[in-house]
Protein backbone atom coordinates (compact mmCIF):
# COMPACT_ATOMS: atom_id res chain seq x y z
CA UNK A 1 0.00 0.00 0.00
CA UNK A 2 1.62 3.26 -1.13
CA UNK A 3 1.34 6.26 0.74
CA UNK A 4 -1.61 7.86 -1.46
CA UNK A 5 -3.58 4.93 -0.46
CA UNK A 6 -3.17 5.41 3.30
CA UNK A 7 -4.13 8.78 2.93
CA UNK A 8 -6.64 8.29 1.32
CA UNK A 9 -8.10 5.47 3.40
CA UNK A 10 -7.36 7.41 6.54
CA UNK A 11 -8.78 10.29 5.25
CA UNK A 12 -12.27 7.97 4.47
CA UNK A 13 -12.18 6.37 7.94
CA UNK A 14 -11.80 9.64 9.32
CA UNK A 15 -14.70 11.36 7.29
CA UNK A 16 -16.80 8.27 7.92
CA UNK A 17 -16.33 8.11 11.79
CA UNK A 18 -17.66 12.14 11.58
CA UNK A 19 -20.84 11.22 9.72
CA UNK A 20 -21.29 8.31 12.22
CA UNK A 21 -21.02 10.53 14.60
CA UNK A 22 -23.67 13.18 13.22
CA UNK A 23 -26.37 10.21 12.75
CA UNK A 24 -26.11 8.81 16.10
CA UNK A 25 -25.65 11.95 17.89
CA UNK A 26 -28.55 12.50 20.66
CA UNK A 27 -30.56 15.63 20.26
CA UNK A 28 -30.16 16.48 24.15
CA UNK A 29 -27.68 15.41 26.19
CA UNK A 30 -28.34 13.12 29.53
CA UNK A 31 -29.62 14.23 32.78
CA UNK A 32 -26.82 15.35 35.15
CA UNK A 33 -25.59 12.83 37.90
CA UNK A 34 -23.48 15.33 40.08
CA UNK A 35 -22.44 12.86 42.59
CA UNK A 36 -20.57 11.44 39.39
CA UNK A 37 -18.80 14.27 38.34
CA UNK A 38 -14.96 14.92 37.12
CA UNK A 39 -14.78 11.02 36.58
CA UNK A 40 -12.22 10.24 34.02
CA UNK A 41 -12.24 8.12 30.91
CA UNK A 42 -11.02 4.45 33.50
CA UNK A 43 -13.58 5.22 35.80
CA UNK A 44 -16.39 6.27 32.96
CA UNK A 45 -15.86 4.63 29.60
CA UNK A 46 -14.93 5.78 26.84
CA UNK A 47 -14.14 9.32 28.03
CA UNK A 48 -15.03 10.46 31.09
CA UNK A 49 -18.06 12.65 32.51
CA UNK A 50 -17.35 16.51 33.13
CA UNK A 51 -18.00 18.93 36.42
CA UNK A 52 -21.99 17.90 35.68
CA UNK A 53 -21.54 14.51 35.94
CA UNK A 54 -22.40 14.36 32.23
CA UNK A 55 -20.92 12.09 29.41
CA UNK A 56 -18.42 13.68 27.35
CA UNK A 57 -18.92 11.34 24.29
CA UNK A 58 -22.15 12.56 24.03
CA UNK A 59 -21.00 16.36 23.37
CA UNK A 60 -18.60 15.62 21.15
CA UNK A 61 -21.01 13.57 19.44
CA UNK A 62 -23.41 16.33 19.57
CA UNK A 63 -20.65 18.99 18.61
CA UNK A 64 -19.90 16.23 15.25
CA UNK A 65 -23.56 16.71 14.55
CA UNK A 66 -22.94 20.98 14.69
CA UNK A 67 -19.97 21.16 12.53
CA UNK A 68 -19.60 18.17 9.74
CA UNK A 69 -22.67 18.64 7.36
CA UNK A 70 -22.15 22.70 7.17
CA UNK A 71 -18.32 21.98 7.08
CA UNK A 72 -18.42 19.68 4.09
CA UNK A 73 -21.02 21.59 2.31
CA UNK A 74 -18.48 25.11 2.47
CA UNK A 75 -15.65 23.02 1.18
CA UNK A 76 -18.09 22.11 -1.29
CA UNK A 77 -18.84 25.26 -2.09
CA UNK A 78 -15.13 26.54 -2.77
CA UNK A 79 -14.77 23.28 -4.84
CA UNK A 80 -17.43 24.12 -7.44
CA UNK A 81 -16.42 28.01 -7.44
CA UNK A 82 -12.64 27.18 -7.77
CA UNK A 83 -13.26 24.53 -10.55
CA UNK A 84 -15.66 27.03 -12.27
CA UNK A 85 -12.58 29.77 -12.23
CA UNK A 86 -10.18 26.83 -13.94
CA UNK A 87 -12.80 26.16 -16.63
CA UNK A 88 -13.06 29.94 -17.08
CA UNK A 89 -9.70 30.14 -17.45
CA UNK A 90 -8.76 27.26 -19.91
CA UNK A 91 -12.60 28.24 -22.29
CA UNK A 92 -10.55 31.81 -22.30
CA UNK A 93 -14.06 33.56 -21.59
CA UNK A 94 -12.39 37.18 -20.69
CA UNK A 95 -14.83 38.73 -19.51
CA UNK A 96 -16.12 36.29 -16.85
CA UNK A 97 -12.43 35.80 -16.13
CA UNK A 98 -12.60 39.76 -15.57
CA UNK A 99 -15.46 39.84 -13.20
CA UNK A 100 -14.20 36.99 -11.28
CA UNK A 101 -11.28 38.89 -10.92
CA UNK A 102 -13.30 42.64 -9.62
CA UNK A 103 -15.66 39.88 -7.53
CA UNK A 104 -12.61 38.60 -5.58
CA UNK A 105 -10.63 42.00 -5.14
CA UNK A 106 -14.39 42.97 -3.68
CA UNK A 107 -14.96 40.11 -1.63
CA UNK A 108 -11.19 39.65 -0.28
CA UNK A 109 -11.00 43.56 1.07
CA UNK A 110 -12.17 42.83 4.53
CA UNK A 111 -10.90 40.86 7.33
CA UNK A 112 -13.24 37.59 7.13
CA UNK A 113 -14.12 37.02 10.64
CA UNK A 114 -15.34 40.73 10.52
CA UNK A 115 -17.72 39.81 7.45
CA UNK A 116 -18.87 36.48 9.55
CA UNK A 117 -19.43 38.56 12.47
CA UNK A 118 -21.66 40.95 10.38
CA UNK A 119 -23.71 37.64 9.06
CA UNK A 120 -23.69 36.42 11.97
CA UNK A 121 -25.47 39.19 13.80
CA UNK A 122 -28.00 40.18 10.38
CA UNK A 123 -28.95 36.39 10.04
CA UNK A 124 -32.45 36.54 12.30
CA UNK A 125 -32.85 34.20 15.27
CA UNK A 126 -34.13 31.10 13.77
CA UNK A 127 -30.98 31.13 11.25
CA UNK A 128 -28.36 31.04 13.94
CA UNK A 129 -26.88 27.59 12.76
CA UNK A 130 -23.40 27.26 11.14
CA UNK A 131 -24.65 26.67 7.51
CA UNK A 132 -25.01 30.17 6.81
CA UNK A 133 -22.21 31.47 8.54
CA UNK A 134 -19.90 28.29 6.40
CA UNK A 135 -21.48 29.48 3.42
CA UNK A 136 -20.28 33.21 3.82
CA UNK A 137 -16.70 32.09 4.66
CA UNK A 138 -16.44 29.85 2.03
CA UNK A 139 -18.05 32.78 -0.47
CA UNK A 140 -14.90 34.89 1.69
CA UNK A 141 -12.59 32.21 1.12
CA UNK A 142 -13.56 31.58 -2.64
CA UNK A 143 -11.53 34.63 -4.34
CA UNK A 144 -8.12 32.62 -3.29
CA UNK A 145 -9.14 29.69 -4.39
CA UNK A 146 -10.62 30.65 -7.66
CA UNK A 147 -7.37 33.13 -8.33
CA UNK A 148 -5.23 29.61 -7.73
CA UNK A 149 -7.05 27.46 -9.54
CA UNK A 150 -7.52 29.99 -12.50
CA UNK A 151 -3.55 30.71 -12.67
CA UNK A 152 -2.94 26.50 -12.48
CA UNK A 153 -5.33 26.15 -15.66
CA UNK A 154 -3.73 29.27 -17.18
CA UNK A 155 0.29 27.67 -16.14
CA UNK A 156 -0.97 24.36 -17.89
CA UNK A 157 -1.83 26.59 -20.92
CA UNK A 158 -5.22 28.07 -20.95
CA UNK A 159 -7.07 27.55 -23.74
CA UNK A 160 -4.54 26.48 -26.17
CA UNK A 161 -4.43 23.60 -24.09
CA UNK A 162 -8.07 23.23 -24.84
CA UNK A 163 -7.48 23.88 -28.46
CA UNK A 164 -4.69 21.40 -28.36
CA UNK A 165 -6.70 18.33 -27.45
CA UNK A 166 -9.65 19.68 -29.34
CA UNK A 167 -7.36 18.77 -32.06
CA UNK A 168 -6.94 15.72 -31.04
CA UNK A 169 -10.76 14.95 -31.30
CA UNK A 170 -11.69 14.65 -27.59
CA UNK A 171 -14.98 15.48 -26.78
CA UNK A 172 -16.22 18.28 -24.55
CA UNK A 173 -16.68 16.51 -21.38
CA UNK A 174 -13.29 14.35 -21.75
CA UNK A 175 -11.43 17.63 -22.04
CA UNK A 176 -13.50 19.41 -19.23
CA UNK A 177 -14.26 16.77 -17.59
CA UNK A 178 -10.88 14.40 -17.56
CA UNK A 179 -8.37 16.39 -18.60
CA UNK A 180 -8.60 20.21 -17.67
CA UNK A 181 -10.71 19.14 -14.00
CA UNK A 182 -9.09 15.87 -12.89
CA UNK A 183 -6.01 15.71 -13.95
CA UNK A 184 -5.01 19.14 -14.07
CA UNK A 185 -7.14 20.93 -10.98
CA UNK A 186 -7.64 18.01 -8.64
CA UNK A 187 -4.52 18.51 -6.54
CA UNK A 188 -5.64 21.98 -6.42
CA UNK A 189 -9.75 21.76 -5.58
CA UNK A 190 -9.58 19.15 -3.39
CA UNK A 191 -6.61 20.79 -1.22
CA UNK A 192 -8.79 24.23 -1.23
CA UNK A 193 -11.72 22.37 -0.70
CA UNK A 194 -10.44 20.32 2.50
CA UNK A 195 -8.71 23.44 3.73
CA UNK A 196 -12.36 25.62 4.01
CA UNK A 197 -14.20 22.41 5.02
CA UNK A 198 -11.16 22.17 8.11
CA UNK A 199 -11.64 26.28 8.41
CA UNK A 200 -15.19 26.41 8.81
CA UNK A 201 -15.11 23.45 12.05
CA UNK A 202 -12.26 25.19 13.51
CA UNK A 203 -14.18 28.99 12.94
CA UNK A 204 -17.43 26.69 14.77
CA UNK A 205 -15.17 26.26 17.49
CA UNK A 206 -13.75 29.53 17.87
CA UNK A 207 -16.93 31.23 17.49
CA UNK A 208 -18.63 29.01 20.12
CA UNK A 209 -15.43 29.35 22.75
CA UNK A 210 -15.61 33.15 22.41
CA UNK A 211 -19.37 33.16 23.11
CA UNK A 212 -18.60 30.68 26.19
CA UNK A 213 -16.14 32.85 27.36
CA UNK A 214 -18.47 36.17 27.26
CA UNK A 215 -21.09 33.84 29.08
CA UNK A 216 -23.24 34.12 26.16
CA UNK A 217 -25.26 31.75 23.68
CA UNK A 218 -23.56 30.92 20.84
CA UNK A 219 -24.59 31.90 17.19
CA UNK A 220 -23.85 28.63 15.23
CA UNK A 221 -26.31 25.97 16.85
CA UNK A 222 -28.61 25.91 19.57
CA UNK A 223 -28.98 26.34 23.59
CA UNK A 224 -29.80 22.82 24.06
CA UNK A 225 -26.18 21.64 22.04
CA UNK A 226 -23.15 21.39 22.69
CA UNK A 227 -20.07 22.38 20.74
CA UNK A 228 -16.72 21.02 20.57
CA UNK A 229 -15.65 24.40 21.87
CA UNK A 230 -17.51 23.28 25.28
CA UNK A 231 -14.62 20.73 25.46
CA UNK A 232 -11.94 22.74 25.39
CA UNK A 233 -13.64 25.12 27.84
CA UNK A 234 -14.10 22.81 30.53
CA UNK A 235 -10.78 21.35 29.55
CA UNK A 236 -9.29 25.14 29.58
CA UNK A 237 -9.85 24.89 33.97
CA UNK A 238 -8.12 21.66 34.14
CA UNK A 239 -4.92 24.04 33.90
CA UNK A 240 -6.11 25.99 36.36
CA UNK A 241 -6.56 23.26 38.92
CA UNK A 242 -10.39 21.80 37.98
CA UNK A 243 -9.97 17.91 37.37
CA UNK A 244 -11.12 18.29 33.55
CA UNK A 245 -7.96 17.46 31.63
CA UNK A 246 -10.26 14.72 30.17
CA UNK A 247 -11.99 16.87 28.45
CA UNK A 248 -9.17 19.00 27.40
CA UNK A 249 -7.09 16.02 25.82
CA UNK A 250 -10.77 15.11 24.00
CA UNK A 251 -11.23 18.60 22.65
CA UNK A 252 -7.50 18.29 21.34
CA UNK A 253 -8.04 15.27 19.80
CA UNK A 254 -10.82 15.93 17.96
CA UNK A 255 -9.44 19.36 16.73
CA UNK A 256 -5.90 17.23 16.06
CA UNK A 257 -8.66 14.62 14.03
CA UNK A 258 -10.08 17.45 11.77
CA UNK A 259 -6.88 18.58 10.56
CA UNK A 260 -5.31 14.95 10.15
CA UNK A 261 -8.61 14.46 8.04
CA UNK A 262 -8.11 17.71 5.68
CA UNK A 263 -4.45 16.72 5.38
CA UNK A 264 -5.10 13.41 4.79
CA UNK A 265 -7.70 14.27 1.59
CA UNK A 266 -4.95 16.99 0.61
CA UNK A 267 -2.26 14.29 0.51
CA UNK A 268 -3.99 12.17 -1.14
CA UNK A 269 -5.42 14.26 -3.97
CA UNK A 270 -2.26 15.83 -4.67
CA UNK A 271 -0.11 15.79 -8.40
CA UNK A 272 1.71 12.60 -9.13
CA UNK B 1 -8.27 52.60 -5.91
CA UNK B 2 -11.54 52.39 -6.98
CA UNK B 3 -12.13 49.42 -4.32
CA UNK B 4 -10.44 51.64 -1.60
CA UNK B 5 -12.15 54.82 -2.01
CA UNK B 6 -15.48 52.06 -2.22
CA UNK B 7 -15.04 50.20 0.33
CA UNK B 8 -16.04 52.55 3.45
CA UNK B 9 -19.10 53.83 1.55
CA UNK B 10 -20.00 50.40 0.61
CA UNK B 11 -19.87 48.28 3.66
CA UNK B 12 -22.49 50.51 6.04
CA UNK B 13 -24.64 50.68 2.95
CA UNK B 14 -24.54 46.68 2.67
CA UNK B 15 -25.36 46.67 6.44
CA UNK B 16 -28.14 48.88 6.77
CA UNK B 17 -30.01 47.58 3.42
CA UNK B 18 -29.78 44.27 5.00
CA UNK B 19 -30.96 46.21 8.97
CA UNK B 20 -33.95 46.81 7.25
CA UNK B 21 -34.45 44.09 5.15
CA UNK B 22 -34.92 41.80 8.00
CA UNK B 23 -38.55 41.20 9.20
CA UNK B 24 -38.94 43.53 11.91
CA UNK B 25 -38.45 47.49 13.12
CA UNK B 26 -34.70 47.90 13.67
CA UNK B 27 -36.08 50.16 16.44
CA UNK B 28 -37.91 47.47 18.21
CA UNK B 29 -34.23 46.03 18.53
CA UNK B 30 -32.68 48.14 20.71
CA UNK B 31 -36.55 48.89 22.60
CA UNK B 32 -38.31 45.47 22.21
CA UNK B 33 -42.02 46.25 22.90
CA UNK B 34 -43.04 43.80 24.96
CA UNK B 35 -40.41 44.58 27.49
CA UNK B 36 -39.91 48.78 27.39
CA UNK B 37 -41.87 51.72 26.13
CA UNK B 38 -40.97 54.62 24.21
CA UNK B 39 -39.53 52.72 21.03
CA UNK B 40 -40.60 55.35 18.45
CA UNK B 41 -38.98 57.82 20.76
CA UNK B 42 -36.09 55.74 20.60
CA UNK B 43 -36.47 55.19 17.07
CA UNK B 44 -36.57 59.06 16.45
CA UNK B 45 -33.34 59.97 18.61
CA UNK B 46 -31.09 56.96 17.08
CA UNK B 47 -32.41 58.04 13.52
CA UNK B 48 -34.02 54.83 12.65
CA UNK B 49 -37.91 56.56 12.07
CA UNK B 50 -36.99 58.07 9.11
CA UNK B 51 -36.35 55.02 6.50
CA UNK B 52 -32.75 53.46 5.69
CA UNK B 53 -31.63 56.04 2.99
CA UNK B 54 -31.88 58.64 5.54
CA UNK B 55 -30.14 56.39 7.93
CA UNK B 56 -27.34 55.62 5.86
CA UNK B 57 -27.09 59.45 4.64
CA UNK B 58 -27.22 61.15 8.49
CA UNK B 59 -24.65 58.02 9.38
CA UNK B 60 -22.58 58.59 6.73
CA UNK B 61 -21.67 62.12 7.00
CA UNK B 62 -22.02 61.87 10.41
CA UNK B 63 -19.06 59.28 10.43
CA UNK B 64 -16.78 61.75 7.59
CA UNK B 65 -16.86 64.44 10.78
CA UNK B 66 -15.80 61.37 13.30
CA UNK B 67 -19.17 61.30 14.71
CA UNK B 68 -20.19 57.54 14.76
CA UNK B 69 -23.31 57.70 16.97
CA UNK B 70 -24.15 55.52 20.10
CA UNK B 71 -24.05 52.27 21.37
CA UNK B 72 -27.57 50.41 20.94
CA UNK B 73 -26.95 47.66 23.61
CA UNK B 74 -23.64 47.48 24.80
CA UNK B 75 -23.20 50.90 26.51
CA UNK B 76 -26.48 52.39 25.58
CA UNK B 77 -26.52 56.01 24.43
CA UNK B 78 -22.86 55.85 25.13
CA UNK B 79 -20.87 57.53 21.72
CA UNK B 80 -18.91 54.84 19.87
CA UNK B 81 -16.49 56.75 18.23
CA UNK B 82 -15.19 56.60 21.79
CA UNK B 83 -15.01 53.18 22.20
CA UNK B 84 -13.67 53.10 18.65
CA UNK B 85 -10.83 55.53 19.72
CA UNK B 86 -10.19 53.60 22.92
CA UNK B 87 -9.80 50.45 21.33
CA UNK B 88 -8.13 51.32 17.84
CA UNK B 89 -4.73 51.92 19.06
CA UNK B 90 -4.54 48.46 20.77
CA UNK B 91 -5.71 46.49 17.99
CA UNK B 92 -3.29 48.36 15.68
CA UNK B 93 -0.37 47.78 17.83
CA UNK B 94 -1.10 44.00 18.60
CA UNK B 95 -1.17 43.38 14.38
CA UNK B 96 1.84 45.70 14.17
CA UNK B 97 3.27 43.11 16.97
CA UNK B 98 2.43 40.79 14.90
CA UNK B 99 3.89 41.87 11.41
CA UNK B 100 7.63 41.86 13.23
CA UNK B 101 8.04 37.85 12.94
CA UNK B 102 6.28 37.82 10.15
CA UNK B 103 8.39 40.79 7.78
CA UNK B 104 11.77 38.97 9.63
CA UNK B 105 10.47 35.34 8.23
CA UNK B 106 9.86 36.87 5.00
CA UNK B 107 13.14 38.53 4.67
CA UNK B 108 14.94 35.62 6.05
CA UNK B 109 13.38 33.68 3.14
CA UNK B 110 14.26 35.73 0.57
CA UNK B 111 18.14 35.98 1.20
CA UNK B 112 18.09 32.31 1.90
CA UNK B 113 18.63 32.14 5.65
CA UNK B 114 15.40 29.66 5.91
CA UNK B 115 16.09 26.46 5.13
CA UNK B 116 12.93 25.00 3.02
CA UNK B 117 13.57 21.75 5.14
CA UNK B 118 11.99 24.02 7.75
CA UNK B 119 8.70 24.69 5.60
CA UNK B 120 7.20 21.59 7.30
CA UNK B 121 7.83 23.49 11.29
CA UNK B 122 6.34 26.09 9.89
CA UNK B 123 3.11 23.83 7.92
CA UNK B 124 2.54 21.90 11.36
CA UNK B 125 2.46 24.48 13.21
CA UNK B 126 0.08 26.45 11.41
CA UNK B 127 -2.06 23.53 11.28
CA UNK B 128 -3.48 24.58 15.07
CA UNK B 129 -6.36 27.21 15.08
CA UNK B 130 -5.79 30.78 16.87
CA UNK B 131 -8.39 29.87 19.17
CA UNK B 132 -6.25 26.55 20.68
CA UNK B 133 -2.98 28.87 20.87
CA UNK B 134 -4.84 31.41 22.22
CA UNK B 135 -6.06 29.51 24.79
CA UNK B 136 -2.76 27.98 25.69
CA UNK B 137 -1.32 31.80 26.00
CA UNK B 138 -4.07 32.96 28.42
CA UNK B 139 -3.52 29.75 30.58
CA UNK B 140 0.33 30.47 30.70
CA UNK B 141 -0.79 34.45 31.62
CA UNK B 142 -3.38 33.11 33.99
CA UNK B 143 -1.49 30.94 35.89
CA UNK B 144 1.96 33.09 36.30
CA UNK B 145 -0.02 36.24 36.70
CA UNK B 146 -3.78 35.11 38.12
CA UNK B 147 -7.13 35.32 35.79
CA UNK B 148 -7.73 39.35 36.16
CA UNK B 149 -4.40 40.15 35.85
CA UNK B 150 -4.35 42.86 32.37
CA UNK B 151 -2.26 45.68 33.42
CA UNK B 152 1.68 46.23 33.51
CA UNK B 153 3.63 43.04 32.58
CA UNK B 154 0.52 40.97 32.71
CA UNK B 155 -0.87 43.28 29.83
CA UNK B 156 2.49 43.53 27.99
CA UNK B 157 2.90 40.02 28.06
CA UNK B 158 -0.90 39.03 26.69
CA UNK B 159 -0.08 41.42 23.63
CA UNK B 160 3.05 40.02 23.02
CA UNK B 161 1.41 36.40 23.16
CA UNK B 162 -1.11 37.63 21.16
CA UNK B 163 0.64 38.59 18.78
CA UNK B 164 3.26 35.47 18.30
CA UNK B 165 -0.40 33.75 18.28
CA UNK B 166 -1.65 35.83 15.22
CA UNK B 167 2.16 35.14 13.39
CA UNK B 168 1.96 31.75 13.41
CA UNK B 169 -1.33 30.51 13.67
CA UNK B 170 -3.61 29.06 11.06
CA UNK B 171 -0.43 29.38 9.08
CA UNK B 172 0.39 32.78 8.53
CA UNK B 173 4.00 32.53 8.88
CA UNK B 174 4.20 29.37 6.62
CA UNK B 175 2.49 31.24 4.05
CA UNK B 176 4.68 33.95 4.53
CA UNK B 177 8.12 32.26 4.66
CA UNK B 178 7.01 29.84 1.66
CA UNK B 179 5.14 32.50 -0.37
CA UNK B 180 8.21 34.93 0.04
CA UNK B 181 10.75 32.34 -0.77
CA UNK B 182 8.62 31.13 -3.93
CA UNK B 183 8.54 34.77 -5.80
CA UNK B 184 12.17 34.89 -5.21
CA UNK B 185 12.87 31.51 -6.25
CA UNK B 186 10.83 32.01 -9.50
CA UNK B 187 12.61 35.71 -10.45
CA UNK B 188 16.08 35.33 -9.91
CA UNK B 189 15.60 32.36 -12.56
CA UNK B 190 14.67 35.61 -15.28
CA UNK B 191 17.78 35.98 -17.48
CA UNK B 192 18.14 40.01 -16.58
CA UNK B 193 19.58 38.60 -12.97
CA UNK B 194 21.70 36.35 -14.43
CA UNK B 195 23.12 38.67 -16.63
CA UNK B 196 23.09 40.81 -13.37
CA UNK B 197 24.85 38.00 -11.26
CA UNK B 198 27.52 38.07 -13.98
CA UNK B 199 28.04 41.95 -12.86
CA UNK B 200 28.49 40.82 -9.70
CA UNK B 201 25.24 41.89 -8.44
CA UNK B 202 23.28 40.94 -5.97
CA UNK B 203 20.35 38.60 -7.09
CA UNK B 204 17.82 40.22 -4.63
CA UNK B 205 18.46 43.65 -5.20
CA UNK B 206 17.86 43.32 -8.79
CA UNK B 207 14.58 41.27 -8.22
CA UNK B 208 13.43 43.51 -5.69
CA UNK B 209 11.71 46.37 -7.53
CA UNK B 210 9.90 43.90 -9.77
CA UNK B 211 8.75 41.91 -7.00
CA UNK B 212 7.55 44.39 -4.96
CA UNK B 213 4.11 45.11 -5.91
CA UNK B 214 3.55 41.23 -6.05
CA UNK B 215 5.50 41.42 -2.43
CA UNK B 216 3.13 44.58 -0.85
CA UNK B 217 0.46 43.01 -2.64
CA UNK B 218 1.09 39.28 -0.19
CA UNK B 219 1.66 41.78 2.70
CA UNK B 220 -1.91 43.38 2.49
CA UNK B 221 -3.64 39.71 2.64
CA UNK B 222 -1.42 38.94 5.63
CA UNK B 223 -2.17 42.21 7.47
CA UNK B 224 -6.25 41.41 6.78
CA UNK B 225 -5.97 37.48 8.03
CA UNK B 226 -4.11 39.10 10.99
CA UNK B 227 -6.89 41.56 11.66
CA UNK B 228 -9.38 39.02 10.97
CA UNK B 229 -7.64 37.31 13.75
CA UNK B 230 -7.35 39.68 16.05
CA UNK B 231 -11.26 38.92 17.27
CA UNK B 232 -10.14 35.45 18.60
CA UNK B 233 -7.07 36.66 20.09
CA UNK B 234 -8.63 39.83 21.66
CA UNK B 235 -11.89 38.25 23.16
CA UNK B 236 -9.55 35.18 24.92
CA UNK B 237 -6.86 36.99 26.05
CA UNK B 238 -8.75 40.07 27.36
CA UNK B 239 -6.80 42.33 25.39
CA UNK B 240 -9.10 45.23 24.99
CA UNK B 241 -9.60 46.06 21.28
CA UNK B 242 -11.02 46.65 18.22
CA UNK B 243 -11.91 43.07 17.69
CA UNK B 244 -13.06 42.06 20.75
CA UNK B 245 -15.21 45.35 20.45
CA UNK B 246 -16.90 43.77 17.77
CA UNK B 247 -17.47 40.23 18.87
CA UNK B 248 -19.28 42.38 21.67
CA UNK B 249 -21.30 44.18 19.85
CA UNK B 250 -22.30 41.32 17.81
CA UNK B 251 -23.22 39.05 21.01
CA UNK B 252 -25.37 41.74 22.18
CA UNK B 253 -27.08 42.30 18.60
CA UNK B 254 -25.39 46.08 19.02
CA UNK B 255 -25.35 47.68 15.42
CA UNK B 256 -24.44 50.68 16.58
CA UNK B 257 -21.14 49.21 17.35
CA UNK B 258 -21.14 46.57 14.62
CA UNK B 259 -21.50 49.34 11.99
CA UNK B 260 -19.27 51.58 13.53
CA UNK B 261 -16.42 48.86 14.23
CA UNK B 262 -16.75 47.23 10.48
CA UNK B 263 -16.07 51.11 8.86
CA UNK B 264 -13.01 51.19 11.33
CA UNK B 265 -12.19 47.44 9.58
CA UNK B 266 -13.26 48.99 6.04
CA UNK B 267 -11.36 52.25 6.28
CA UNK B 268 -8.01 50.34 7.65
CA UNK B 269 -8.62 47.72 4.40
CA UNK B 270 -8.75 51.02 2.32
CA UNK B 271 -5.95 52.20 3.81
CA UNK B 272 -4.16 49.01 3.02
CA UNK B 273 -5.54 49.26 -0.76
CA UNK B 274 -4.39 52.97 -0.84
CA UNK B 275 -0.33 51.92 0.20
CA UNK B 276 -0.59 49.12 -2.34
CA UNK B 277 -1.68 50.97 -5.37
CA UNK B 278 0.96 53.71 -4.05
CA UNK B 279 3.67 51.38 -4.28
CA UNK B 280 2.49 50.18 -7.74
CA UNK B 281 2.42 53.71 -8.63
CA UNK B 282 6.12 54.25 -7.38
CA UNK B 283 7.76 51.03 -8.73
CA UNK B 284 5.98 52.16 -12.23
CA UNK B 285 7.38 55.47 -11.91
CA UNK B 286 10.70 54.27 -10.76
CA UNK B 287 10.71 51.84 -13.84
CA UNK B 288 10.54 54.69 -16.16
CA UNK B 289 12.62 56.88 -14.95
CA UNK B 290 15.33 54.13 -15.52
CA UNK B 291 18.08 55.32 -17.82
CA UNK B 292 17.57 54.49 -21.34
CA UNK B 293 19.85 52.11 -23.30
CA UNK B 294 21.14 55.65 -25.05
CA UNK B 295 22.01 57.38 -22.26
CA UNK B 296 24.05 54.65 -20.42
CA UNK B 297 27.85 55.10 -20.67
CA UNK B 298 29.61 52.56 -23.55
Amino acid sequence: MNRRTAALLLAAALLAALLAATAVAPPYLSVPVPERAYLGPFEAPPFGLDERGVPLHEIALQGAAIVTVPAILSGLLVMVLATFAGLVRCAGIGWVDGVIQVGSELVGALPRLVVVLVVALLLPKEWKVLLPIGLAWAVLAAPGAMDEAAAYAGRIGGARFVEALRAHGFSRWRIYGYHVIWLNLRPVIVRQGAEVTMQVVFLEIALSYLALRQNEPSFTHADSEFSWASLLYKGYTALLGVPLLHALWLGLALVAAVAILAQSVRYAARAR
Amino acid sequence: MVVALALPLVVPAIITAVLWLLPGDPAEIICPPEICDGTEALAASFGLDKGPAQFYLRWITSAARGELGNSWRIMQGFPVAELIWESLPTTALLALMALVPLTFGGVAAALGWLSSRLDAVWQAVGLAPAVILALVCAAFVEINFGARSYDGVAGWLRLGLGAGVLALADGALAATVMGTRASFEEEVKQRYIQIARLRGESAVANALPNLLPALVGQTRARVLHILSGTVVVEVVLGIPGLGELLFDGTLAQDFGVVLAATWAFSLLSALLLLGQAGVEVAVALWVRRAPRLAELPA
